[in-house]
């Protein structure tokens, strides 16, 4: 082992590197271009609002105060719909997924079901079969339709009980099983980190085996004192130097643009390593049953997608139907990702320790059978 | 590494000893039961048609392919356990030599160097040697067929090996650039290394080689230098002569020759002794019959090759003689 041969070939590596266009953008940019994508898509899932048409035919104050009512702080956004036109025919001529129609008389029924007598209740008038039925105008094929309509069922049950006098029976209280709040990009980033790794190391096995085979670089390094050892190894290292380049560049722009809060510590480095030597595994292995460059970058193309969409890198895994779910728990990615949301995220140390043992022992099989059949010198 | 064993002070008489070498691919014989000598100091060309088993000699003796049995030794050292002290001392330009794309001339030099751990290495000796110098900031991938083989002989070099193989160095380049690769080659040759060159072309073995040996089939078919095979194996001459008419192709016959003629009036004929060539032009004046140009030429190396396997060492037309 020599580290002056390891060095040479970094110092050769990190050259290529510099001067390849196409690989420092699939390092660096890319993963930036998806965090700013994904990220200002989902910027604001946690305060979602949606549209709501409302045609008042009641005209009235306390009509005016319902509609008021509706707007749940914000949730949803009003719009007003002129209560001289067809609800139906506004509904479907601006396409419009869902008109809320107030009947008239709305203001009247309200009156006789609290006894309203000049302005004052009194229980002697009460009618408690006063009522009124408010009309939902839905599109169903709407993907919102529901939502809104169970937010309006939900309030409108709200009110109802409260008319009945009696304080409700059950009572509901949230907290969160996360100790600190935490918004979706905080979960998507560490995703982002793994699976630029993966591309990096599984793309840069590719190269190092097939292509510099095929071209007969590796015939002529055969020839001189470097070992195929010392070629694994300086690859290896500079996967990682890879690795952390892109990392730290997905990081830059995760605090620049999205203020997000992570905590970045030792488990960050413990995870990138094993996932260097995991994928650079794999593609070793990959290298050799596939023997041409090309058909090894397709072999190795075919692993990373489905494994990126399958493992959780854009989103939850919660929810994907339950058979993906379990295909899932046997990708090695999926342990990356969980890994790092634990460390970074959680800051659930007994998970991350479970997860880095599920990928350092996959990584430690693979990388040994990818040292193994690695060919060096000419077969046979 | 290099002081750990005792290297030979005296110069060994063999640089290259191959004894009964053999190597099986499966069914197929790639080497059958080959020996030979390189002497140190010499350029032997190993000279053969595609597939005759030339690489696959050569790589056994660069110890990256073993053999199937047989023994090999390069600086009296046995290729089957000595590779770790054979390979710094040995210089390797493979088949279709290829390097880092984006890695300049100079930066490649480089890199080389510190593999073999030369403290300090002579890089623009070597840029002067392959003729590189307005190249040193060239990028591989940009360099033509000629200044990449040029670049792979000066790699080759710069561990300043004792031996240095040279697997088909001007394959595929076009005749100029060939002829600068030669040049690169014979300035070799007068520093004195030992050369392993193996060939399919004739002309490169003819002029570079002190000593050739013809592979066919996995199986060596003559050695000796190239005066000496075409001596052994092809001591006659060749008259041409261009004819205006078919007059002088029957005087010769009459004369006891076999003379050929083409559809061009050209008439070939072979003859043993020098004296004939007089013979026949005497009596070609005497009779009259005028041709326009007369040419005698002795046989080369595909000549001999033609004659020992039967085969021709490249595709296309090979001069025909007749006999």
């Amino acid at each position: 082992m020599s580290l002056r041969i390891i060095a040479a070939n970094l110092v050769v590596s990190i050259r290529t590197f510099s001067r390849e266009k196409s690989t420092m953008f699939f390092t660096i940019a890319f993963p930036i271009i998806l965090i700013l994508v994904f990220g200002t898509i989902f910027l604001n899932q946690d305060n979602v609002s949606f549209g709501l048409h409302v045609q008042d035919l009641d005209q009235t104050h306390s009509s005016a105060q319902l509609v008021t009512g509706l707007e749940f702080d914000g949730k949803i956004r009003i719009t007003a719909v002129d209560p001289a036109i067809n609800a139906m025919q506004y509904a479907k001529g601006k396409k419009v997924d869902l008109v809320l129609v107030i009947p008239s008389g709305y203001e009247r029924a309200l009156a006789r079901r609290l006894g309203l007598v000049g302005g004052i209740p009194n229980a002697a008038f009460r009618d408690p079969n006063a009522s009124v039925t408010v009309m939902y105008i839905s599109d169903p094929s709407a993907s919102s339709t529901s939502t809104k309509i169970q937010i309006l069922k939900a309030g409108f049950a709200l009110v109802n009980q409260g008319m009945s006098g009696q304080p409700p029976f059950i009572k509901a209280a949230e907290t969160s099983t996360l100790t600190k709040a935490y918004r979706f990009i905080e979960f998507f980033v560490p995703g982002i980190i793994a699976m630029s790794v993966m591309t990096s190391s599984l793309s840069g096995a590719v190269t190092m085996n097939a292509e510099l085979r095929q071209t007969g670089v590796i015939r002529k390094l055969s020839t001189t004192p470097i070992t195929r050892t010392e070629w694994i190894l300086s690859n290896i290292l500079y996967q990682f130097i890879l690795a952390v380049m892109s990392t730290m560049a997905i990081l830059a722009v995760s605090y620049a643009v999205f203020s997000v809060r992570l905590k970045i510590d030792g488990w960050l480095f413990v995870f990138i390593v094993l996932e260097v030597f995991a994928f650079g595994g794999i593609g070793m292995i990959l290298t050799r049953v596939a023997n041409e460059a090309e058909s090894a970058a397709a072999a190795a193309n075919f692993i990373m997608f489905p494994m990126m969409f399958l493992s959780g890198s854009f989103f939850p895994l919660e929810l994907m139907p339950g058979f993906l779910q379990t295909i899932a728990r046997i990708l090695p990615l999926y342990y990356v990702n969980e890994g790092l949301r634990a460390a970074m995220v959680l800051a659930d140390n007994h998970a991350a320790v479970r997860d880095a043992a599920m990928i350092g022992a996959f990584a430690t099989v693979v990388f040994i059978v990818g040292i193994k059949t690695t060919r060096w010198e000419e077969a046979a | 590494m290099r002081g750990r064993r005792p290297s030979p002070v005296v110069a060994l008489a063999y640089a290259i000893d191959v004894e009964r070498l053999t190597k099986r691919y499966g069914d197929l014989l790639a080497v059958n039961d080959i020996s030979f000598h390189v002497r140190t100091g010499e350029v032997f060309g190993f000279l053969g048609p595609n597939g005759a088993g030339k690489t696959t000699t050569v790589e056994i003796i660069e110890t990256i392919r073993t053999p199937t049995s047989g023994h090999v030794s390069v600086l009296g050292m046995d290729v089957a356990t000595r590779k770790r002290d054979i390979v710094p001392r040995i210089g390797v330009l493979p088949q279709g030599f290829s390097s880092f794309d984006r890695i300049t001339v100079r930066e490649t030099i480089q890199y080389y160097a510190r593999l073999f751990g030369c403290r300090k290495p002579d890089i623009d000796g070597l840029i002067d040697l392959a003729n590189l110098k307005d190249k040193g900031q060239e990028q591989f991938k940009n360099l033509s067929g000629g200044l990449k083989q040029r670049l792979g002989i000066a790699i080759a070099l710069v561990n300043d090996p004792e031996v240095v193989f040279l697997d088909e160095p001007t394959t595929g380049l076009d005749p100029r650039a060939r002829r600068e690769v030669w040049e690169v080659l014979l300035s070799l040759k007068r520093h004195g290394k030992t050369v392993f060159l193996t060939t399919h072309y004739m002309e490169e073995a003819e002029l570079l080689a002190d000593t050739v040996a013809i592979i066919s089939n996995g199986t060596i078919v003559a050695m000796g230098s190239s005066h000496e095979l075409i001596e052994r194996n092809a001591n006659y001459l060749v008259l041409t002569l261009k004819t205006i008419d078919g007059a002088p192709f029957d005087l010769i016959k009459r004369m006891g020759f076999e003379p050929v003629q083409d559809d061009h009036k050209t008439v070939k004929v072979r003859v043993e002794q020098p004296d004939d060539i007089q013979r026949i032009l005497s009596t070609l004046k005497e009779a009259g019959a005028s041709s326009l140009s007369v040419d005698v030429r002795k046989p080369n190396l595909e000549a001999v090759f033609l004659k020992l396997t039967g085969e021709t060492l490249r595709e296309g037309p090979v001069e025909e003689v007749p006999g």
